[in-house]
């Protein structure tokens, strides 16, 4: 039977739950091994992806984007965070930030499959197509 | 100009000022695959079973409907432009499942599968829309068929007559008149308080063309409405063309009105639900077809149905076509849609070259609840009528062998001969119920038994002419719908009126 990518992440994840730095290679080791063995090491990159999405859920983190017009201060990176944060029950976010002078102002968040696009650019669209129809 | 430039200026900031832009939340996801007519898209974690999703192309928004949802990706149909969308493009849900313009303003038109103008009258202006898949009317909402649909051609009225509210499918090899039927019964809903709509399914845009052009002429368009997917376009619309044409029609049916639908053809249908599913990945069953291929037709005839008067009393009424090939009724999809239906007009190709036309084989052909239907002075004079005209092609089969024939036998003969002779009819010429309860009496009555075979449509046109120079008794048959003695005693008074005039009866 072949061994799909979500059925490697999972079980690579469950092995490594638990265990201590050293023995954490050991059980690396042994998974590459495997899938050397089951001919199966183009599915590492899939592997990979979904285990960290596995990690992320487990711990609570939450990868996100962050698109501006301009260098966002700190102020405005903490209530984007804590909004994430009461949205989604995550403990940690981790956070990429990105320039974008397209946007002309305002911002663009992309959590998940989910986009909160607050940008100057998208409201003058939304107004134009409120005026012309 | 002053005042009217400062108005509108003044118009425009208070315009802009209680403009608020939102912003809210989208559900988004990329598109991992294209192929013919088909996008598997990543991420769009909440989107709903056959929700409209708007492609963000370089060329505009095109629009899909979701068909597959799978653990991380959804696998949707594009009805639209598919070649301008690109791997990575962004895909937005909407929160709305997929519909189609519906109300008045959709009859007289020629609309696409989404509702769009496809005749060049631009819009429709309506502002109510219908979901294009909807769950049937349940048992306590419905009612057994009772009224009739006059479809005006003989044959079908007095063998195999339709109610309101039944799905009878029409059947038969390509060319040989399927379409001409429905068209036909679709003109002769003048006056009679139906509502019509034919659904083309991968149809030649020329026959179409066609069509319309001849319900133009016949008057037909005031109440008739043409939804078209055409062999040209991809197959995501060709599969929910009929789905919206019914959807048009239930908007009719919550009002309480009586509807006509055709769906022409539904094998097609099939064909191309097979493309979608196989580009899917679904897997194949028998003739490549998809597992669910039968609910496919069933979820849609089901649609077609008689309401009871606490809900409206409605009726959607189906002419179901579909293509065999080489009479071969025994194949998959025209068995399930024998199977789905509540009976068969069965269409050979024999009799149809052999001149006659419309070529309804009498013995294969069943109505299964439309004899309820039938007016009683028809259900008087053509109530054996199937009986005798399958009877007549085996007897005639069987007399070739011999002219040893006895005198029953003879006589059953040449009835049949003139009553396959009265089958006949050419197209776009429906004829009213009374006329056709005129003819079959003048039949059944032996009062055409000395009408030499040759001269039997002579005759019935001459009889025809006779009853419309003085029609109060087919006035009265319309209005009472049975043949009292007082109609018998005026039709026999017709027939031999007329029968004087004529000078080539057999002495």
């Amino acid at each position: 039977m072949k061994i799909s990518v979500s059925q490697y992440a999972k079980s690579l994840f469950e092995s490594l739950s638990g265990k201590t730095e050293k023995e954490v290679k050991v059980v690396l080791k042994k998974f590459v091994a495997i899938l050397g063995r089951n001919r199966d090491l183009n599915k590492a990159e899939g592997t990979m992806e979904i285990f960290s999405a596995l990690w992320n859920a487990e711990h609570g983190e939450l990868p996100a984007e962050l698109l501006s017009a301009r260098e966002l201060g700190p102020t405005a990176r903490e209530t984007v965070i804590n909004y994430l944060k009461e949205k989604t029950g995550a403990k940690k976010i981790m956070i990429k930030e990105e320039i974008d002078r397209k946007l002309l102002g305002g911002f663009v968040l992309k959590y998940e499959s989910k986009v909160l696009d607050g940008s100057l650019k998208a409201s003058l669209e939304e107004l134009k197509k409120e005026l012309i129809g | 100009m002053s005042t009217t430039k400062d108005f509108i200026i003044d118009q425009l900031k208070s315009e802009i000022s209680g403009f608020k832009a939102e912003i809210s939340e989208k559900s988004v996801g990329k598109v991992l695959k294209v192929s013919d007519g088909i996008a598997l898209v990543s991420g769009l974690s909440e989107v709903m079973m056959s929700e409209i999703l708007q492609f963000k192309t370089e060329k505009g928004d095109v629009a899909g409907v979701a068909l597959n949802l799978e653990e991380n990706q959804v696998g949707s149909i594009i009805l639209g432009d598919f070649t301008a969308i690109k791997e990575g493009d962004e895909v937005h849900s909407t929160k709305r499942i997929l519909e189609v313009p519906v109300g008045e303003a959709v009859i007289g038109r020629v609309l696409n599968p989404l509702g769009e103008p496809l005749d060049g009258k631009g819009k429709v202006e309506t502002n109510k829309f219908y979901p294009v898949e909807k769950i049937a009317p349940g048992v306590i909402t419905r009612e057994s068929v009772k009224q009739p649909v006059q479809t005006g051609i003989k044959a079908i009225d007095a063998m195999v007559p339709i109610g309101r509210g039944q799905r009878e499918l029409i059947i038969g090899d390509r060319q040989i008149g399927k379409t001409a039927i429905a068209i036909d019964a679709i003109i002769n809903q003048k006056g009679q308080n139906m509502k019509c709509i034919y659904v083309g399914i991968g149809q030649k845009e020329s026959k179409v063309a066609n069509i319309v052009a001849k319900l133009e002429e016949a008057g037909a368009m005031d109440y008739t409405t043409i939804v078209l997917a055409g062999a040209s376009m991809p197959a995501s619309l060709l599969y929910i063309a009929p789905y919206a044409g019914c959807a048009m029609a239930e908007y009719f049916l919550d009002k309480g009105e009586d509807v006509l639908i055709v769906y022409d053809d539904l094998s097609k249908h099939a064909v191309s639900y097979r493309e979608i599913s196989l580009l899917l990945r679904r897997p194949p069953g028998r003739e490549a077809y998809p597992g669910d291929v039968f609910y496919l037709h069933s979820r849609l005839l089901e649609r077609a149905c008689k309401l009871n008067k606490d809900f409206g009393g409605g009726s959607i009424t189906a002419l179901p076509i579909i293509e065999t090939q080489a009479g071969d009724v025994s194949a998959y999809i025209p068995t399930n849609v024998i199977s789905i239906t509540d009976g068969q007009i069965y269409l050979e190709s024999d009799l149809f070259y052999q001149g006659q036309r419309p070529a309804v084989n009498a013995g294969l052909s069943v109505s299964r609840v439309g004899s309820s239907a039938q007016i009683k002075a028809m259900k008087k004079v053509a109530g054996k009528m199937r009986l005798e005209a399958a009877q007549y092609r085996e007897l005639a089969a069987f007399a070739q062998f011999g002219s040893d024939l006895d005198e029953d036998t003879k006589r059953k003969l040449e009835r049949g001969k003139r009553l396959y002779e009265i089958f006949k009819q050419g197209q776009y010429q429906p004829l009213s119920v009374a006329k056709q309860v005129l003819i079959y009496y003048t039949l059944v009555n032996g009062f055409m038994d000395n009408v030499p075979v040759e001269k039997v449509s002579e005759f019935e046109a001459g009889l025809y002419k006779q009853a419309d120079l003085n029609d109060t008794v087919l006035k009265m048959i319309i209005e009472k719908k049975e043949l009292d003695a007082e109609i018998e005693a005026g039709l026999k008074k017709l027939i031999e009126d007329y029968k004087a005039t004529v000078d080539y009866l057999i002495k």
